[in-house]
């Protein structure tokens, strides 16, 4: 079952899923047969390997698809190390807009503009197994569960300016999913790729009947800047397992996120 | 007489150059800085974000990140064109003897800045009014005039202040009034992470300062929702 698993995610790679759709949706039809009941010990039983197992060698390393789930790049010390690096940093900005770093208002804007970085992405330091381990139980549930307006905020990866917006997320098992969402979107990242990379790791973790993720985002790199328009957001969404192939269950997950 | 006195009292006080001299910034001195200095600046602040990139962690050499560095240092000088522009460049040309002396009121003007202690933006509107004395502006040179201070990086009293400065210095009414409101990314990302908190700074100068009724008049009009 394992093995099985791992080959089909690695196909999940391309961002274009239609063809690696049947072989997703194959997984879950093969979920679905199964009692309810027993889908919630397989998915204690998958979330309590530590992510070692998870990940494997097939998979190439240069996958940004992947990368969430290998060890992350940071630890806590890390932070305290590269603090004045940073701090650096940001001085040779602040002298290069031309504004004096010696004046009082500016004094100690690189260590705290450092630090904010840091809160910003600290998704780097975070794996989904320590924040989703304990807090899956079986249920005998197997009705849609919707987690809906929950605030996000990430980085622009291309400019480095945040993005914030809504997020909707729905499982078909009875879970604690805010976390998950929580690590992600520290990530300096683009939007479509954190949909699906939340909808893998919810995928993954639970192996649900189906999964859909929907992030509607404001954009403050076309705001502030570039074509500035104000009021313009930017939606993106992926439907995995029956809200794809079941046109009747989306529909109630999109009306009820929009109500 | 004499509402218009204060204003004056203002400029006596130097309060506009007061203002601009807070702190001292290279443009303000060697005046508008010159292409080569430009070039060189902005590949020092693309070699900053390049270290900060590596230092939280990523990976600078992948795809998604292969630019970035000049992307974000171009979005920062853009976010901080401010520095560069002066109000006599946009103002010169646009004040207008009328013979009007009634409240003029720009409100929902969309301000974007950066605030000065985090490098994280901060959003909102700005809400100006002002009393002409048989001088009156053409509109957007307001909103510019908002432009130009909140493209700098800002404390919002501050910015709030010289925006009043600025018009009551450029026009000499009889009142000039300015409110913003906005959101704090640093306060909503970060830190204490209120979603919903605002903050509201205002400025009022001349009759909005001395007469209660100019007054709730201005925050009557723009205030209501």
């Amino acid at each position: 079952m394992d093995h099985s698993k791992q080959t089909q995610y690695s196909q999940n790679e391309k961002k274009d899923a239609g063809a690696s759709s049947s072989v997703l949706n194959g997984h879950f039809d093969g979920m679905a047969k199964r009692p309810a009941g027993g889908t919630g010990r397989a998915a204690t039983a998958a979330a309590a390997q530590p992510p070692g197992a998870e990940s494997s060698s097939h998979r190439p390393a240069a996958s940004v698809m992947e990368s969430w789930r290998e060890e992350r790049t940071r630890s806590v010390e890390d932070n305290e190390m590269s603090l004045p690096s940073l701090a650096a940093a940001y001085t040779t900005i602040l002298r290069g807009l031309g504004e004096d770093p010696q004046r009082q208002g500016l004094l100690k804007t690189p260590w705290r503009a450092a630090t904010a970085m840091q809160f910003f992405t600290k998704g780097y330091q975070e794996k989904i197994i320590d924040v989703l381990n304990d807090a899956i139980f079986d249920e005998d549930h197997d009705e849609m569960v919707i987690v809906k307006d929950i605030d996000m905020f990430s980085m622009c990866e291309h400019h480095l300016v945040p993005i914030f917006g809504r997020n909707y997320h729905r499982s078909y098992l009875f879970w604690c999913l805010e976390t998950a969402c929580f690590m992600f979107v520290r990530l300096s990242t683009v939007q479509e790729r954190l949909t699906k990379q939340i909808a893998v790791a919810i995928t993954e973790a639970l192996q649900p009947t189906g999964v859909g993720v929907v992030i509607e985002a404001t954009h403050m790199c076309m705001v502030m800047r570039g074509v500035q328009k104000m009021n313009s957001k930017t939606v993106t969404s992926t439907m995995l397992g029956v809200f794809r192939e079941d046109p009747k269950t989306r529909d109630e997950f999109l009306t009820l996120i929009r109500s | 007489t004499k509402t218009s006195k204060a204003c004056q009292g203002l400029h006596r006080s130097g309060g506009y150059s007061k203002a601009r001299m807070e702190y001292h910034h290279v443009s303000a001195k060697n005046g508008v800085a010159d292409e080569n200095q430009n070039a060189e600046k902005l590949s020092h602040i693309e070699k900053a974000y390049t270290t900060i990139l590596s230092e939280l962690g990523e990976d600078v050499k992948r795809e998604g990140l292969l630019r970035t560095p000049l992307r974000a240092a171009k979005a920062m000088q853009f976010l901080t064109k401010g520095y560069k522009e002066t109000i006599q460049d946009i103002l010169n040309d646009a004040i207008f003897d009328e013979n009007h002396e009634e409240m003029v009121i720009v409100k929902d003007i969309d301000l974007f800045s950066l605030c000065e202690h985090h490098l994280v933006p901060f959003f909102g509107k700005a809400h100006i009014a002002y009393l002409p004395n048989k001088k009156v502006v053409g509109l957007s040179k307001l909103a510019r005039i908002v432009e130009i201070y909140s493209r700098r990086l800002q404390v919002q009293e501050r910015l709030t202040k010289q925006i009043a400065s600025a018009i009551a210095e450029a026009l000499e009414p009889a009142g000039v009034a300015v409110v913003i409101e906005a959101v704090h990314m640093c306060m909503v990302m970060r830190g204490v992470q209120k979603m919903n908190a605002s903050t509201v700074t205002s400025v009022m100068l001349g009759s909005f300062n001395d007469n209660a009724e100019t007054r709730k008049e201005f925050l009557a009009l723009t205030m209501q929702k």
